[in-house]
């Protein structure tokens, strides 16, 4: 039996840090989730809620901290966490980061330059960690028993997905990506809020059975007209690629910043009604700081 | 208030603590604070707050307090947590979350500012 895997969301937010009261129980913190397996730690993004990540590694006892860290892209708030994880200024500690093709070296340009002392007192440079640059092989790349495998977004200077694959289980980590503008009937479904939106073949094959899908639904539908080639998607459109790609646990992720949590509980009980329309089996519901999932 | 139950013995209940109100399930309704740091739910003796269901394990979940915040962790429970219908290893709380775990449904309420 293969080992199980933990995923804990340290930060859900999209765009900008929300602290206060009325994002409490989704939390303000920006994109991070935490796979954990075994002794492999996966970091999916570099937000905000990077920073809680680090500090709850470090009480959690390990002699030497290693840390695999996969980017969706290099937006403000997928990296801004960086500067601020403890361990990365541990001599002790090991990261790695992945750059998603053989010769590219943009993860970590970006991550130097958001460290340059006109934005960060302490240069990339200072760090104490051991950081070594990881590519992707064809899209794929091996990390003991797992597998992953990324994916093109669509998103303002590029973004991508990651699918995580172990022992029959399958975890999809697919923020910042405007899926609206994939949509091969996009301006029926713009019409007609109630048709299905179809998605491309190559992304419903790429998140197709996965036990959990972690996917961008910033906007209502009602929002995202104002918003279109921002790059991010409506949150009824993420429910319709669960639906199309046989997901069975979505979580709806990359909340706006502008949304209260009873906002997103609007939004997530709008698309957990659409999904019910449309007999789906997905569990969907809204990613939140704190909880933890073992598969 | 009628069906309020001090379950964890030998500590004040008028302590402005966060409490579980078992709304469903054996014993309920009743409602209980949590005053341990940790507070152990199943229904084996050794749990701190033991209810009779054979759904639940002997220690199924635990409550745990840290300041104001209430966290829970499934103790590798057979039938597992679920925190607002999503099983869940461990979970942060808030207000008027439902935590069900066999045929018992808590809903948690923060302790009073």
């Amino acid at each position: 039996m293969s080992e199980p895997a933990f995923v804990r969301f340290w930060g859900t937010r999209g765009s900008i840090p929300t602290p206060g009261h009325k994002t409490r129980r989704f939390g303000g913190n920006t994109s991070c989730v935490e796979i954990r397996v075994g002794d492999l730690e996966l970091v999916c993004d570099g937000g905000t809620g990077l920073r809680e990540l680090g500090l709850d590694l470090l009480q959690r006892g390990r002699q030497k901290i290693e840390a695999h860290f996969f980017f969706s892209h290099m937006h403000w708030d997928h990296i801004q966490g960086f500067p601020f994880f403890v361990p990365a200024y541990g001599p002790d500690s090991e990261l790695f980061v992945y750059e998603t093709s053989a010769g590219d070296d943009r993860v970590q340009k970006l991550l130097h330059g958001q460290m340059r002392s006109e934005y960060f007192p302490v240069e990339f440079g200072d760090l104490g960690a051991r950081i070594t640059a990881r590519h992707f092989e064809q899209d794929v790349v091996s990390l003991g028993s797992i597998r992953v495998r990324c994916f093109e977004q669509r998103h303002p200077g590029r973004s991508f997905a990651y699918s995580f694959e172990l022992g029959g289980k399958k975890i999809v980590y697919a923020t910042d990506s405007e899926l609206d503008l994939l949509l091969e009937n996009r301006e029926q479904s713009l019409a007609d809020r109630d048709v299905l939106r179809r998605l491309p073949d190559a992304l419903v094959g790429f998140v197709e059975g996965a036990d959990l899908l972690i996917a961008d639904g910033q906007y209502t539908d009602d929002e995202y007209p104002k918003k279109v080639g921002w790059g991010h998607a409506r949150a009824n459109t993420v429910a319709d690629l669960a639906h199309q790609a046989g997901v069975k646990q979505c979580a709806v992720f990359h909340h706006d910043p502008m949304h209260s949590d009873e906002l997103v509980d609007q939004k997530i009980q709008g698309a957990t009604a659409r999904l019910e329309r449309l007999g789906a089996k997905t569990l969907l519901f809204g990613a939140r700081e704190g909880l933890e999932l073992k598969f | 208030m009628a069906g309020d139950v001090a379950i964890v013995a030998g500590l004040p209940t008028s302590r402005r603590l966060p409490t579980l109100e078992q709304v469903r399930g054996p014993g309920a309704p009743r409602r209980f604070g949590l005053a341990l740091a940790e507070t152990v739910v199943g229904r084996g003796t050794q749990a701190n707050v033991t209810i009779d269901s054979a759904l639940l394990s002997r220690r199924h979940v635990v409550f745990r307090r840290n300041g104001p915040e209430v966290t829970l962790s499934d103790l590798e429970s057979a039938n597992g947590v679920y925190v607002n219908g999503v099983k869940a290893h461990s979970a942060v709380l808030h207000e008027g979350d439902t935590i069900q775990i066999g045929d018992v449904v808590f809903v948690l309420h923060e302790a009073p500012a």
